[in-house]
Order: structure tokens, then sequence, then C-alpha cells
């Protein structure tokens, strides 16, 4: 049994589940992240993710291009995180409320737009979509194990890379990240240093929309190719959590945001294998953010209580 | 004849909700003098910097600046065309270096990236030509209060500023600090710099200033010379009354002093891995006021919390509030036990701004019997109360049913102080209890604090102020590093500059000297 667990674990094709299933999670946490250095908890990342995910399928079937539809879905993020910020910023309403309610919309709104459209309550795989495909790397794709694990990904997944190491240079290197993170510790600062405070938290929660909203459409477009009901279940949710366990400190957050994945990618692996039950496996990767969240406060509480950090 | 640089015609400023916090002010600033701005607290002093600061514009009047007349939008505005000021508050960024603090909203680049050695090289430049003594690559978190402000000060230089406006710069700093301020103050003034003072401490005013300029209820006693005024008149002018300054008629009543309101033993504790608190020990007698002075950030606020059950980080030692050990209890036990507290942090800790002020004063006692019914309170029996309590203590509100943030700073420190006062409490903490309220109102809280006393309560006073420290207490120790550097067994006995070198570090009694504190 164990024997099997452990020759299952240790296989070239657990690591690339791992590397799909960590995209839209690093995605989501890159947004989360984002918002989140100049001061704003954006979680509304889930509901984010849901449009998206429709919005570029939609788009991609309207226009017949995939990257229109990735578009499509980007400018849908946009628009929900400018709702967002119209609600609180410019009415006074709770952000926190806002993006609740957001959250608990999301799937039933998107169900009844795919209803219209294409008469089922369930898939879009009635529309035929161009979609976004994978990208084989010249040269290192033909290198032993390197090339397999380097080469043949999604490009989605590519630009996520690229992007969590953009982000890294645009935040702790350029001018505008050091501003948005003085916004985040402590916005009376900022603004006596001439920083405009709300501009930066409007512009965060645009990135963050973004970001949020390519999780979505790789999910759709490039990863199952189709949208359904339920699809995001919760991934934009772990990346919310991996910001949390950062507690802003971006590597921390990238890690975090791959330990999630390994938890979705050992659900997933073990799922095919009928040895066990099937709702206990799916249970993996939810269970894993309850424990690893669990354990990141007590570990926090102890640091406190031995004086190893200073308490709030 | 000289050059003015800042002119106000007939400024007003008043407030959506109908307050006028400015009326017809005009003062004029010129070139490379120290202007004081003296006033009690809500006289209209922060509003008037607001203005001149371009974070509030006036309702009419006029603010012109090096000849032109301003209509500064922002804080921007003022920075650009060059105003600084430094906050009471720091405006900086604690994990930051002291270089990114500096630099924040003007940072020098390359291609895109911030400049990191230009920068530094700057800021390192500025800090020596002033003599700041600063390395600039440290992180703020690190550096002592004094030197928190010499950051704040830089940051002004290095936006050019030409008038720098100090917002109560010493309400922070020990003595000696505050003359190494004002020796840098005047070369700032010999470098051609205005700079507008803000004080609430008339002597440091006295002391400094070329003119003085004061407020009262928002409008303007005029601006003096500095020699052409005395200490009595210019106390006259901010309160429009003499201050009873006397504090002596009231005796210590050695009647009580045979019990301990509390006493501390051993306390130790470390934080980040070095001790904060390191073997205290003393105690306060009933009947008396111990003070504790210190630079902030030498332990206090941490003995504060240990001592209310506030604290998180575990500690060793023994804390007996009236006789009975409470180190394993929560607040509410501690306080059932005769604890009463007033925190440094009036607004977050001491009151819920948003509630009503008769809420506010009832709020560390509402279980009492007095003010409750059987199963519900009884607004009748509150309203008694705080009626009462608003009459004795001098809240000035039309209501008590008014929001608690509604008052000014020093009218909410006299709720806080109200409610624990009517908790008629054995011991009392008062922590820094008149930081940053007008004399008036501070005068009110001493007068309660020893009444308190002469009626056999033991009172741990801490302060950063060092004259209330010395004006109040009967002992006093001496934190320093988280330990007590040194014990005054008379209050009466000790000068200023003494205590100033054993807050810095200079000096550091015997351990049988300061086991007096415990002992006596």
């Amino acid at each position: 049994m164990l024997s099997s667990i452990l020759s299952t674990l240790f296989t070239m094709r657990f690591l690339l589940t791992i590397i799909r299933m960590a995209t839209p999670i690093l995605f989501a946490a890159l947004g989360a992240f984002i918002a989140a250095s100049t001061g704003i908890g954006n979680i509304a990342i889930e509901s984010i993710m849901t449009f998206a995910a429709l919005a570029g399928v939609l788009g991609s079937y309207l226009t017949g291009s995939a990257w229109a539809g990735v578009v499509f879905g980007m400018v849908v993020g946009v628009l929900t995180v400018m709702l967002i910020a119209f609600f609180s910023m410019k009415l006074g309403a709770d952000a926190f409320l806002i993006m609740i309610a957001l959250n608990t919309f999301a799937d039933a709104v998107a169900i009844f737009i795919l209803y219209q459209i294409t008469g089922d309550k369930g898939t879009t795989a009635s529309l035929t979509t161009p979609i976004l495909g994978s990208v084989d790397i010249p040269v290192i794709k033909d290198i032993p194990i390197i090339g397999e694990i380097l080469s043949g990904h999604y490009i989605l997944t590519y630009l996520c890379w690229l992007l969590i190491i953009v982000m890294f240079i645009v935040i702790y290197k350029t001018p505008l990240g050091m501003r948005m993170r003085a916004c985040g510790l402590n916005a009376d600062a900022a603004k006596t240093a001439g920083v405009n405070v709300e501009r930066l938290q409007v512009l965060s929660l645009v990135l963050s929309g973004i970001f949020a909203a390519l999780g979505g459409v790789y999910l759709s477009l490039n990863y199952l190719k189709i949208f359904s009901k339920g699809m995001v279940s919760g991934q934009g949710w772990m990346g919310v959590a991996a910001n949390g366990i950062a507690n802003g400190n971006y590597w921390m957050l990238v890690l975090s945001g791959l330990v999630f994945a390994v938890f979705r990618a050992v659900s997933i692996i073990f799922s095919s294998n009928s040895a066990f039950p099937t709702d206990l496996v799916g249970a993996i990767p939810y269970f894993s953010v309850f424990v690893i969240l669990t354990v990141v406060s007590i570990v926090n509480y102890y640091r406190v209580k031995r004086g190893k950090v200073e308490g709030q | 004849m000289k050059e003015t640089i800042l002119k106000l015609d007939n400024v007003t400023k008043v407030y959506p909700n109908g307050t006028v916090a400015n009326r017809d002010i005009n003062m004029e600033f010129e070139k490379g003098e120290i202007h004081s701005i003296v006033g009690e607290n809500g006289a209209g002093k922060s509003t008037l910097m607001k203005v001149i600061f371009g974070i509030e514009r006036p309702s009419s009047g006029t603010v012109t600046y090096k000849g032109e007349e301003t209509h500064f939008n922002s804080s921007m505005d003022a920075i650009k065309a060059g105003i600084g000021m430094v906050h009471q508050h720091f405006m900086l960024i604690p994990s930051f270096s002291i270089v990114d603090n500096i630099i924040l909203g003007d940072e020098p680049t390359k291609s895109v990236f911030i400049d990191q050695k230009e920068a530094a090289r700057r800021c390192q430049e500025l800090s020596d030509k002033y003599d700041f003594e600063l390395d600039v690559n440290a992180k703020v978190s690190t550096l002592s209060v004094a030197k928190r402000q010499k950051v704040e000060i830089l940051k002004t230089l290095y936006r050019n500023a030409e008038l720098i406006i100090l917002d109560e710069p010493t309400s922070v700093l020990t003595p000696q600090e505050t003359e190494k301020l004002f020796n840098q103050l005047r070369f700032f003034k010999e470098q051609g710099h205005t700079i507008i003072f803000i004080s609430h401490k008339l002597e440091e005013v006295k002391q400094i200033s070329d003119k003085i300029s004061v407020i009262r209820n928002g409008v303007s006693k005029g601006t003096y010379l500095n020699e052409e005024l005395s200490m009595e008149q210019l106390t006259n002018l901010i309160i429009g009354r003499d201050l009873d300054n006397d504090m002596d008629e009231y005796k210590t009543h050695e009647d009580f002093h045979h019990q301990n309101a509390l006493e501390i033993k051993d306390l130790y504790m470390e934080q980040n891995g070095k001790p904060v608190l390191d073997n205290i020990s003393f105690a306060v007698k009933c009947g008396e006021i111990l003070g504790v002075a210190g630079v902030e950030g030498n332990g206090q606020q941490q003995l504060v919390k240990c001592i209310t059950g506030l604290e998180e980080t575990a500690y060793t030692g023994d804390i007996v509030i009236c006789g009975k050990r409470v180190n394993e209890l929560n607040i509410k036990g501690r306080r059932d036990g005769g604890m009463a507290y007033i925190p440094e942090d009036r607004m977050g800790d001491g009151v819920a701004g948003q509630l009503p002020i008769s809420d506010n004063l009832i709020s560390t006692y509402y279980t009492r019997e007095d003010i409750n019914s059987k199963l519900f309170m009884d607004s009748k029996k509150i309203a008694a109360v705080s009626d009462n309590l608003i009459k004795t203590f001098a809240v000035k509100t039309k209501s008590a049913d008014a929001p608690v943030n509604s008052l000014s700073g020093g009218n909410v420190q006299k709720v806080v102080v109200a409610r624990e006062y009517n908790t008629d409490s054995k011991f009392m903490i008062a922590e820094q209890p008149t930081h940053g309220i007008d004399i008036g109102s501070a005068e009110f809280v001493h007068h309660k604090l020893i009444e308190m006393r002469n009626a056999g309560a033991g009172i741990l006073l801490v302060s950063a102020d060092l004259n209330e420290v010395m004006a109040l207490s009967d002992r006093i120790i001496v934190m320093f590093n988280g330990q007590i550097a040194g014990y005054f067994p008379d209050a009466n006995k000790v000068g200023e500059s003494e205590l100033g070198m054993y807050m810095l570090g200079a000096k550091h009694q015997s351990a049988e000297e300061i086991g007096g504190a415990l002992n006596d």
C-alpha cells in the first residue's frame, strides 16, 4: 500500500501535474498579494476567476480568437474590481461585504449567462471555441528529463512564471513598487511623502483583477478548454490563503502557492486510483489549506509567546 | 529689513460641521527665524498648520508664500513649494531603511529602477552635513525615537524645504536630546531655513524662539518678540487666566504607606532574542505616586502591558496587585482585584470612539450593580452616573449622548480619567496621562491623580514628559534598556539633567541602590 503510494508520487507525471495545478493558484496568489501590498484585502479573487473563465470562452467564441478571449476575460476582471472600487471608495460601502456578495452570486450569475447563450446549464461544450495551446521550447525540449520538466507546458503557465519574476522586480526594485508597499505599511506616511495613496490602491486593485482573470482564463481556455460549472472550486481562495501565509514575503507567497498545488496534484493522482474513496481524496487540497493555516497561526502564536517577534 | 517668507491674512477655517477652528488669523513669518506657535489643544494650531501645509483649504482669507498667494490642493503642492513638516506622530515606515523612508515619493532612478547607490549617497551626505550621525542603511525599526525624528527632519531637507514646521518635536525627547535638537535648529536658522515650532512646553518655547505667536480658541492673540514676554504673561495669553502650578500643597499621605498597591518582583521578558524587561523589581505603595521616567522604547510599554495583562509574550517573575498575585489573571480579573488603567493610546485603547460619552464613562465597570437593574442595564442610573462625571470633570460637551470622538483630545482624556477615577480602585496605572492634551486639561488630570493619591490609591505614573514625572511623583524610577537604571526615593531632590543622564544610559546605579524601589 505504502509503496504504491510512494511510487505514484515520485513520478514525472506527478511533477507535471503540480506545475499544471500551480498556475491558477499562483495567478490568484499574485492577485491577492498585489492588492494587499497597498493595504487592500481582495477576497473577491475566486469570483473574478469565475467571471473571467466564462468571459474568456465567450470572447474566444465570439471573435474566433483565443487571445481575444484572454483579453475579454481580463477586461471582465478589471470591470469587477472597478465595481468593488466604485462601491467602496466612491459610495462608501464596506468593501468586504461587496466582495462576499460577489463570491456568493458568481457561480449563479455565470450559470445564468451560460444558459442564456448556450441553453446548457453545465458547460460550454456545445460551443466550438479556439483555445490556447502548449509551448515546446526548441533545444531544451530535447534534453532528457530537464526538457520534460521545462518544456511543453501551457502557454499561460509560462506567462505566470514570467509574471512572478516581473512583479518581483516591479514591487521591490522600482519607485512604483516602493510607493505601493509604503501605502500598505503606513498609508499616512505615504500620503505625507506626497504619494497619491488612493490612486495606487486603485491601480493595485486593477492589477489584482487582471492577475485573477488570467487564472480564470487559464482554466477555461488553456487547461480544461471549456467553461464548466464550479470549475474554479476554491483555487482563488487558495491564492488568498497563500497571501495570508506569506504575510508580505514574496517568495513565501510563491512557496505557499506551490504547496497548495502539491496537495491538489496528490488529490488528482489518487482520484484515478480506485483504492481510495473519491470524496475523501477530493477533500485533500481543502483540508491541506485548513491544516496549513492552522499550523501557521499556531507557530506564530508561539513565536509571540516566546518573544521571537512582537505581538500586535 | 527682513524678508517675509509666509504671510497669513484673515485666515478662517470653518469645518463642514460648523466648528470654527481658526478665525481671522493674521501672522507673518520672516526668513531665517524660529517662530513658535503656542496654544492649548483644540485652540486651532493643528488646523492652521494643515492650512499652511496644504492638507486643508482655508474657508476665507489668504496664505501668501514667498510673495505669491498659495492654492495648495494637497501637501504634495506644499512640499514642492519648499514647505516641510515633521509630524508629532512620526510618518515613518518601520520596516523600510532610513534611505527608503527619506526618498519615498521622490526617488532617484536609473532607467526604471530605483538608484539605491545614489539614494544612499545623497542621504548620507545630508546626514553628515547636519551632523546627524545616522547610518542611512539601517532599518527605521531599530532606531531610537530621537533618531527617528532626525529621519523625519532629513525627509524635509531632502525635499529642499526652506520652511520647516515641527509639531511638538520635543514631547518624546530627553533634556539632552532636546538640547541637541535645539542646536540643530539654530544651525538650520543660520543656513537660512525658517522654523515654525509648535509646542506646549513653554520653557522650551522661551529657550528657542525668536518670535512667539499665541492662539486661543481659534483666534490669534498676537505675535511677540521672545524678549518682550515673560513666562507669566505667556501663560496668561494661552489660557486666559493664571495657572495654579503649585502641586506642593498636597502632601504625601504616609498613613497609607504600610500597604503596597503593586509589587513587581524579578520581572523578566525576552523579545526578538533580547531581554526587554530585565529583572525589574519595585513596589507602589498605597498613597503614593511612583513615577517611571525614561525615553520611549526602553521597556515601559512592555512593563505596563505585563501589569495590565495585555502582554502576549510569556514572562517570568511576580506581579502582585493589592496583595494578590495576578500573573494568571486576565484583564478583567486584574481590574476586579483593584486595578485601574489610563492607557497611552487614548483613541485606540481608552475609548470606543463612535459610542456615546455616557457608554464610555461606564465601559470598564458596566456590570456593577449600581448601574444595572435585575436583567438589563438601567439607562436612568447610567445617565445619572455619567452626567455627574461630566460635571465634576468639566467635560466640554452639549450632551452625554454625543459620540466621544466628537470631543477634543483633552476632553476625551477627561472621559477616560473620569471613568477610571470612578472605579474607586486602590491601584492606578497612568500611562502618558497628559500626552498631547492642552495645559488646562493636563492640569485638571494632574489634580485628579493627586486627589486619588491623597485618598489612599497607589499610582504608577509612566510618562515620557520629565516635567510631569518630577512634578507629580513621590518616588521615581528611571528605565533604560529594560532595566531600572536609577531609583530616587525623594522626587524633590533630583534634577532634570540628573534624570536625563540615567535615561540616556550615561549613569547606572548599583543593585543595592535600585533595590530600594522595592524595599523602601
